[in-house]
């Protein structure tokens, strides 16, 4: 589904990737650790389209280079991405947004796109299962969402939006246990053999709730070591200036 | 990367013009066209003498110079000042007599008059060039007694209340743009709520500018008498065109004891091209009086149009207890200009105001906010909030705010806040992240930046002017 | 007066030994002064207090023409107490002392034979009089990476010999880089209904510190207008402190320039007027370059039919991107007769900013009165309580603490 091929990401002069390679296929689950400082935002960034980066290598998802595509084109082809900080829009309703989202994506994808009353039924069901206060989706996106609202509001987006491939930047950060689970049950419920998950973290215990097929560590800017999920319980006992 | 959207400023939905015979009064300013103005509407010579009042003022008046946006001499001789449809000459007595290609242009804009088609809920008052051609929905509001014509009508039929009112709010000897429009003022509405009733449906106006070389001085003038309500909308546009066109008008409101005015306004004249070349002028002068107490007057302005746009529609808070409210959404783009505000006098015991003004300069556009709130030394226990919020997009325009604040009453209390920001690199990011193209993300996030303002704004015209905040933008980003 | 103006000054150019290009500059200021007069309210800039008026009101036969020949007595129980500073002092606006004992001396220069530079405020037709009628003027110079041991205090001391005379002071100061400098603008005045006009010139270059506090505390009856314009070079810091409270009348203006990346400026200040007094504050910060700074935080306490205006303007240029800037006025009015007027204006042509402004009038918050008294206290003791509040927040923003104490003192603050 998605293949990175030496990657080499700059940002004013200051080498913050290189030499980055990774292959995810579809149902595959792998999760990406690193330390602070190790290139884990940046890949996030990369993959969703972000500006301001010197980017070379090259990234394939379903086997095309996606490097010229906009943002907003990869999210039609079916990029998510869980945003670590996410963003407030005051003034903008959070149920318009996603439906405007929604209805862009299907639009792109040429699916007939939702009227206002199938959209509602979509979301309610959607927000009963993460167990999504329903209420907050008339508020204004993210603005005086606490931390694991913000969150758990992402992870109903990728839901409702249904990607193929979804990226998870540091979700866990923040979250109590209860909206840790929820999160990770939100995510497993959308584990399917075409789905792909890249989970992106600085600690383990996301990884007790989501099962990863695989591991990586990422330290300056590079993949040192890749496994299975034991690397991350090694990984959480030595600690991360300990490892290599 | 997104060239293709940028020449989309060009296609001003309401740039076409209609071909049509028109009478015109001679070109130029004078004592003979301003009596040419007065017998083609028939008037009584009260009025005609109250004309030649303002027109012998103005020679004594200068152009005000302290605004922000400056603009090439107007060669005042150089204008038209009325402009009519040759078929309008007589009004027709219904709609069904209306020029054919009148009621095309109207349907074009959006604004069926005939029968069977007319908007639901919205009486529609048309002024084409310098008078209004047709009147919808008479009949009905009659029945309550809502007396809603054309001002040169009303002059003739109505005019104990025209005298008393016309000008009670703007004097005569205002400044010189209003007393221009009083010297050679050609039509516009006039709305009259009697005591204790609340007007059944919106009462709009629909202004077309059509006719080259010609300026637009309409005249409108509401009074809710003792209790009643009314929600009163404008909108308006004109042919794109490589001159300026001046539009100057004057808007007075009145509301008595209990009465509450809602006077919104959706401003799309034509705003010249992406180069700054054509474009109106809209030099306007609207003011509310709350004469009564309780009263309440509030306006809602979206104003997207124009070469220039200045004007500061303005509450007088006479009445104790009475309310004044400006919520305002300005968006200038390419080469327009704006500079844009209210004024709240507080006058009375007890008198509120709030001011919500969200300004959006993109381009290399130019926005200002000018108000004036001024709290008297009578006016005890008043109480001002105002919030102007600026939006820029790029570093080739400017957002101003000037606030005026005087307080001269220790019971009083008047609070300000202003921002300026930006859209960030990471709100769009986002947006784009869950699929919405650039115009898109803008367009979400400065309607959710002017959220505040769209609210006030009745159902039918808050869609529109929803659409018309993103299309305003469009060829801003990228 | 245009006749008194001309004989006061053909007076002066006789009486002084001014070199022949100032006497050319002179000259040239004067006919422009002459030409524009005293400013009034048709000016933008004195909207809120129209000079020409409250000149006209306030002093009777207003003369130009100061003798400066004969030295005046200086009065040493003005000066500051337990607070160790170097001195500069003006009476009746002669110079009689400079006074640096607690410094190196080759790290500071003072110039007074100066060539008169052309004002770049060709509005300002103060700065025409200010330059017409101005004496000797001083250029004070602190070197590279010197900063001064201790602060300096100017001291503008009238007495009671000085009546109705327009006197124009003007001071220079360049701080060259790395240097600091703490300047105390002192005012003492027990002179009659004059007309006291003072300019400075503030040069901050690179990482240069300025605090500057001026402090015009003593009621009296002159009419007043300080101008400081300064220029900031890169990662500079300008610190203003005003308690505006003495002079009937006295405006402050101040003039900006952030030319230099990462400078920063701060004004603070506090109106505590009565009686008819009449005061006003104009800002205008000017960011002219990336990342640059400023903070504004006004606070007044207005009595009897005293008026207190505020005029601010942040202005940030299309190359500025990434500035701060922020503004806050507030007022309380304790008399029905007071008047608080604010114009906090910004006018910004870059998008990458962050720039507010906020402003507030009204009276004190009865619910507090009411708490505090429920509490023991009586009307009087509350109301001066929260009056010493709302004030403190502003003194609380002065960085030098030992020149805060002393102005905690100087306004009785101190708990």
């Amino acid at each position: 589904m998605l293949k990175i091929k030496n990657l080499k990401a700059d940002i004013e002069n200051k080498s913050i990737l290189n030499n980055f390679n990774l292959e995810i296929k579809p149902g595959e689950v792998h999760a990406i650790m690193g330390p602070n400082g190790s290139g884990k935002s940046t890949l996030s960034n990369i993959l969703s389209g972000k500006k301001g980066y010197d980017v070379s290598g090259e990234i394939l998802f379903e086997n095309k280079n996606i490097f010229e595509l906009e943002t907003e084109e990869r999210a039609h082809k079916g990029i998510f991405l869980a945003f670590q900080y996410p963003l407030e829009i005051p003034g903008v309703n959070t149920n318009i947004f996603l439906k405007t989202s929604l209805n862009a994506i299907r639009k792109a994808r040429g699916e007939k796109e939702l009227d206002a009353i199938e959209f509602l039924k979509l979301v309610k069901l959607k927000a009963k299962e993460l167990k999504f206060d329903e209420e907050k989706l008339n508020r204004q996106l993210n603005v005086g969402f606490s931390g694991g609202e913000k969150k758990k509001n992402e992870i109903l987006q990728m839901s409702i939006l249904n990607p193929k491939l979804s990226i998870l930047d540091e979700t866990d950060s923040g979250l109590d246990i209860d909206a840790l689970k929820i999160v990770a049950d939100g995510v497993n419920s959308l584990r399917k053999k075409d789905n792909s998950f890249l989970i992106i973290t600085h600690y383990q215990r996301l990884l007790d709730y989501i099962k990863p097929d695989y591991v990586h560590v990422l330290m300056s800017g590079k993949i040192i070591k890749s496994g299975g999920p034991e690397l991350a319980l090694e990984l959480e006992k030595k600690g991360y200036e300990n490892f290599n | 990367m997104r060239e293709k959207q940028i020449d989309k400023l060009k296609d001003y939905k309401y740039g076409f013009t209609t071909d049509i015979e028109n009478i015109r009064a001679p070109k130029g300013l004078n004592k003979e066209v301003i009596e040419f103005i007065s017998k083609a509407k028939k008037e009584p010579k009260w009025m005609l003498d109250w004309r030649m009042k303002a027109f012998e003022r103005l020679k004594n008046l200068k152009e005000p110079n302290w605004q922000k946006p400056k603009y090439p001499k107007i060669d005042y001789q150089d204008i038209y000042y009325y402009s009519a449809p040759k078929s309008a000459s007589e009004k027709p007595k219904s709609i069904d007599e209306l020029d054919p290609k009148l009621l095309e242009t109207y349907k074009k804009l959006g604004i069926p008059l005939q029968e069977q088609q007319r908007l639901n809920g919205i009486a529609v008052d048309a002024v084409f060039d310098s008078v209004s051609v047709a009147t919808t929905f008479k009949d009905k509001l009659n029945e309550v007694g809502v007396i809603f014509c054309s001002i040169s009508e009303a002059i003739q039929k109505h005019p104990g209340l025209v005298k008393k009112y016309l000008g009670s709010v703007i004097p005569l000897t205002d400044h010189y743009f209003a007393t221009l429009n009083s010297a050679v003022f050609t039509d516009g509405s006039f709305v009259y709520i009697p005591s204790g009733v609340k007007c059944p449906m919106e009462l709009s106006t629909y202004f077309r500018i059509n006719a080259s070389q010609t300026g637009q001085f309409e005249r409108t003038l509401i009074i809710a008498d003792k209790g009643s309500y009314v929600s009163y909308l404008e909108g308006c546009t004109a042919p794109m065109r490589d001159e300026n066109q001046l539009h100057a008008a004057n808007v007075e409101l009145v509301a008595l004891d209990n009465a509450e005015i809602k006077y919104s306004t959706v401003q799309n004249w034509y705003p010249g091209d992406e180069n700054g070349k054509g474009g109106i002028y809209n030099f306007v002068t609207k003011r509310g009086l709350c004469k009564g107490t309780n009263s309440k007057i509030s306006w809602t302005q979206v104003e997207t149009g124009s070469a220039i746009t200045w004007k500061y529609p303005s509450c007088i808070l006479q009445g104790d207890n009475s309310i004044g409210e400006f919520y305002s959404i300005a968006i200038t783009n390419n080469h327009q200009k704006a500079d844009t505000g209210t004024k709240m006098i507080h006058l009375g015991k007890n008198t509120k105001s709030k001011i919500i003004s969200k300004g959006i300069s993109a381009g290399f556009s130019d926005m200002t906010y000018r108000g004036l709130v001024d709290i008297s030394s009578k006016a005890k226990n008043s109480r001002n909030y105002t919030q102007c919020d600026s939006l820029l997009m790029g570093n080739k325009c400017g957002a101003h705010t000037v606030p005026y604040i005087k307080n001269k009453n220790p019971e009083s209390n008047i609070a300000h806040e202003a921002t300026t920001s930006k859209i960030s690199e990471e709100q769009l990011h986002y947006c784009q992240q869950r699929g919405l193209n650039p115009e898109e993300a803008v367009g979400l996030i400065v309607n959710g930046f002017c959220k505040e303002v769209l609210q006030q704004l009745p159902m039918e015209f808050a869609v529109e002017a929803q659409k018309l905040v993103g299309i305003s933008l469009e060829g801003s980003v990228g | 007066m245009e006749e008194q103006l001309k004989i006061d000054f053909e007076k002066l150019l006789e009486t002084s030994n001014f070199s022949k290009k100032n006497v050319e500059i002179k000259r040239k200021n004067f006919e422009n002064f002459i030409e524009k007069g005293f400013p009034n309210r048709r000016e933008e800039n004195w909207k809120f207090s129209d000079l020409n008026q409250i000149i006209s009101k306030n002093i009777k036969n207003l003369s130009f023409y100061n003798d400066l020949s004969k030295p005046n007595k200086i009065d040493q129980s003005i000066f500051i107490d337990g607070l160790e500073h170097n001195k500069l002092v003006f009476v009746n606006g002669r110079i009689e002392k400079i006074e640096f004992d607690y410094e190196e001396k080759n790290k500071i220069e003072i110039l007074d034979d100066l060539v008169l530079e052309k004002s770049n405020n060709a509005n300002n037709s103060l700065l025409f009089l200010n330059n017409a009628f101005v004496n000797k003027y001083f250029k004070l110079i602190v070197k590279k990476n010197y900063s001064l041991k201790k602060p300096l205090v100017i001291y503008n001391i009238t007495n009671k010999d000085l009546i109705s005379k327009s006197i124009n002071l003007k001071v220079n100061i360049s701080l060259e880089e790395n240097s600091s400098l703490k300047l105390i603008e002192f005012f003492n005045d027990r002179s009659i209904t004059n007309f006291i006009n003072i300019n400075y010139n503030f040069d901050i270059q690179k990482n240069s510190i300025l605090k500057n506090y001026k402090i015009d505390n003593n009621s009296n009856s002159n009419i007043k207008y300080s101008f400081s314009n300064i220029n900031q070079d890169s990662n500079s810091v300008s610190e203003i402190f005003l308690l505006s409270s003495g002079s009937e009348f006295i405006k402050n203006e101040i003039n900006c320039n952030l030319n230099g990346k990462y400078a920063s400026a701060f004004v603070n200040g506090v109106f505590i007027l009565d009686e008819t007094k009449h005061h006003e504050i104009k800002t205008n910060i000017n960011h002219l370059a990336e990342n640059t700074k400023s903070y504004q935080l006004i606070k007044g306490v207005l009595e009897d039919t005293s008026k207190a205006v505020y005029q601010g303007k942040i202005f940030v240029d299309s190359k500025a991107q990434k500035t701060d800037g922020y503004q806050l006025s507030k007022a309380i009015l304790l008399n029905d007769n007071t008047e608080f007027n604010a114009k906090p204006e910004l006018e910004i042509y870059a998008d990458d900013v962050k720039c507010s402004h906020g402003s507030a009038s009204g009276s004190l918050n009865e619910d507090s009165i009411f708490y505090l008294m429920s509490r023991g206290l009586n009307y009087q003791e509350a109301k001066k309580l929260l009056i010493n509040g709302f004030l403190l927040d502003v003194v609380e923003k002065i960085t030098d603490s030992e020149i805060k104490n002393l102005i905690k003192n100087i306004m009785s603050l101190k708990q």
